[in-house]
């Protein structure tokens, strides 16, 4: 039943209401309605039982007072009184008279005068009770008798609601308003529940629907939005805002490499262009002297020596671009690196291995990840740190290749830098080291501090 | 008689450019030419050149694995190695592998005829220009203690610190002392300068690296 419901339900917006509504609605009404019902079946009891009391009473007076022969007499009244209610009134609240034929009251319970003189009226019938109200809207059940003697006369037996539900007739009235005050709440508390739950989640789904990642962040919510969906917005918004830094960083690393890639182009155009081709002109030149000149020898001595520096730095330049040596292994690879850049730095690099790191099987990206490593962590303890001694240490444990290179240079304070600092403030060396390094799902640490010279440690899954 | 060689590149322009050179010379007769490395070790066999230039890097075998194949055959055919590649670990890989020179391709015809006839000779030829790194030419290396040969000799056939130390029974950083202490007395910068200024300054030579551990 409860999981028809739900799913009766579950549907859209608009169903839950109607759900709510009645879930709020229908027991106030049903309460209200047995209420009502119980209420007038109870006046309905009351009024039968009233009535018939009010209707024995009366009779019963009069059938006392009924004589077939005795014509009223003042000692006759005298004796009435002494009946108990007429000298105490009926035993439920309510009074009981003797009206003479012409409407002079005779005798009367205590009380009893003032109110049957409000309530009366010529055309109130005889021998049945009756339901009346006088001027001041207080109800009474009121029955009237002959009195069967010569002179007549009437009975007049009356209890008053006021007097006989008390308090309960206030309380009857008070339920329109009871009624009226439920539906009210009800009513607010829809109107609330759309206000601050439906309406804020149906802009939330609407917002999240319309809503490309890594470029939006949702709207602030209104003020006095419910905790709940505060925190659902909050949550969405840490998301969001998470997704757009993201897109950011990698919007920037594009970027960077990007730029970074037309920056070389136009370094290698340019060593081209000032190495090379001025070589190759110059040879050219000296060739096309060679004919018609009496000094052939020395020119051809001229061409030569061009040609060979341009071989030469030619083959640096391809040496710069990739490696050819890395073919030979890692550790040739990295020996052959390290004693080109101790003879480029002009500073003493001391290599060495773990007796499996040369055999290992290593992809060339990685060799060529951990060379450029290499390079830029040597270039570094040169030209900041001043370095003069570097080792370069390879170990290998199980799967784990770890190259480490540490230098006795100045160092830097590491620990306070991050790696965000290092892409904006110009460190982008080290920053791109462990850009490669994460690429290739590795990890790179720096541990430096300054006066204690620098130590990177790059380890990675071969 | 003239000295019997042959010539594997796979480089069409530059083959013939030294084969031109080759059959110039008159003490020397170009027997055979290879365009990869398994038409050299096959002609090798086949022909029993006494000098093969071999280029390093070539399809089918390089340069290296054939020098290798030529040492472990066990053939007297003396290998030079001919490269546009001046990577000192080429250098040393040759060397290990048997190879009696090491000459770069931009060399000139008179010094090709020298690295030749060295080889022929039994002898050890590095090209100028990858030999010019170590040292200068006054440089009188200091004396290496016996110790120091040993540690010397050890890492330049390509063992560890570690493994140099375990062999010796001294500890890796004694190791590390020795090949620091190594440096100093050879002017060197690193192992293969110091490999490369030992075998140049006879303070090693040729055979004791090639010699089995």
């Amino acid at each position: 039943m409860l999981s028809y419901i739900r799913r009766k339900f579950a549907g859209s917006g608009s169903h839950f209401l109607a759900f709510l509504l009645c879930a709020l609605v229908l027991p106030s009404a049903a309460v209200v309605f047995v209420a009502v019902a119980g209420m007038l079946t109870q006046e309905k009891a009351m009024e039968a039982a009233v009535s018939s009391y009010v209707q024995d009473l009366a009779e019963s007076m009069s059938y006392h007072l009924s004589s077939d022969s005795e014509v009223w007499t003042f000692a006759m009244l005298s004796d009435f009184t002494r009946y108990p209610f007429f000298s105490w009134g009926p035993s439920i609240p309510g009074w009981v008279a003797l009206i003479a034929q012409d409407g002079k009251v005779l005798i009367a319970s205590p009380g009893s005068m003032s109110i049957i003189v409000s309530i009366w009226r010529n055309d109130l019938p005889v021998g049945q009770a009756v339901r009346v109200t006088d001027k001041g809207g207080a109800q009474y059940t009121l029955a009237i008798y002959p009195v069967k003697r010569p002179g007549g006369g009437y009975v007049v037996a009356a209890v008053s609601w006021t007097q006989l539900l008390g308090g309960l007739v206030g309380v009857v009235r008070l339920w329109p308003a009871l009624i009226v005050a439920i539906a009210f709440l009800s009513f607010i508390a829809i109107r609330l529940l759309w206000q601050k739950v439906v309406r804020p989640l149906r802009s939330l789904a609407s917002e999240i629907d319309s809503m490309t990642l890594g470029k939006d962040v949702p709207e602030k919510l209104p003020d006095g939005t419910i905790e709940e969906i505060e925190s659902v917005h909050s949550a969405l918004l840490r998301f969001a805002q998470a997704a757009v830094e993201r897109d950011n960083l990698r919007n920037r690393y594009v970027r960077d490499v990007v730029q970074a890639q037309e920056q070389e182009r136009m370094d290698m155009a340019r060593e081209i262009h000032d190495g090379a081709l001025q070589d190759v002109t110059a040879l050219l030149q000296q060739i096309h002297m060679i004919a018609d000149d009496e000094n052939k020898t020395s020119r051809l001595k001229r061409s030569e020596i061009i040609a060979k520096a341009v071989v030469k730095e030619l083959r640096a330049f391809c040496d710069e671009l990739a490696p050819p040596w890395m073919d030979l292994g890692l550790n040739e690879a990295v020996t052959e690196l390290a004693e080109r850049l101790s003879q480029a730095y002009d500073i003493r690099i001391m290599t060495d291995y773990d007796e499996d790191t040369d055999n290992a099987k290593i992809e060339n990206d990685k060799i060529l990840s951990l060379l450029r490593i290499i390079q830029e962590a040597v270039s570094n303890a040169v030209r900041h740190g001043e370095a003069s001694e570097v080792n370069i240490q390879l170990t290998r444990e199980n799967d784990t290749l770890t190259l480490e290179i540490s230098d006795d240079g100045k160092g830097f304070d590491a620990a306070n830098i991050s790696h965000e600092t290092l892409r904006v403030e110009g460190h982008r060396g080290l920053a791109s080291m462990k850009e490669r390094m994460n690429l290739m799902g590795g990890t790179l640490k720096i541990d430096s501090s300054p006066g204690k010279g620098t130590d990177i440690r790059a380890s990675l899954r071969i | 008689m003239a000295v019997r060689i042959l010539l594997a590149d796979d480089h069409p322009l530059t083959r013939s450019g030294i084969a031109e050179f080759v059959r110039r010379e008159e003490s020397f007769e170009l027997v055979a030419e290879a365009e990869d490395g398994s038409e050299a070790w096959d002609k090798i066999r086949e022909l029993r050149p006494d000098v093969a230039l071999l280029d390093i890097r070539m399809p089918g075998y390089d340069g290296v694995t054939v020098a290798q194949k030529v040492k472990n055959e066990g053939l007297n055919t003396a290998i030079v190695m001919l490269t546009s590649y001046d990577a000192q670990q080429y250098v040393i890989a040759s060397l290990r592998a048997g190879a009696r020179g090491f000459v770069l391709k931009t060399v000139s015809p008179k010094e090709l005829t020298t690295a030749i006839n060295t080889v022929a000779k039994g002898g050890l030829y590095l090209d100028p220009e990858v030999a010019s790194v170590m040292g200068e030419q006054d440089f009188i290396p200091e004396q290496l203690s016996v110790r120091e040969r040993e540690v010397l000799l050890l890492a330049a056939k390509g063992l560890s610190s570690k493994e140099v130390a375990k062999k010796l029974f001294i500890s890796e950083r004694t190791v590390q002392t020795h090949l620091a202490s190594i440096y100093d007395k050879l002017g060197s910068r690193n192992k293969t300068e110091a490999l490369l200024l030992a075998l140049k300054y006879g303070v090693v030579t040729l055979e004791e690296l090639l010699e089995d551990e």
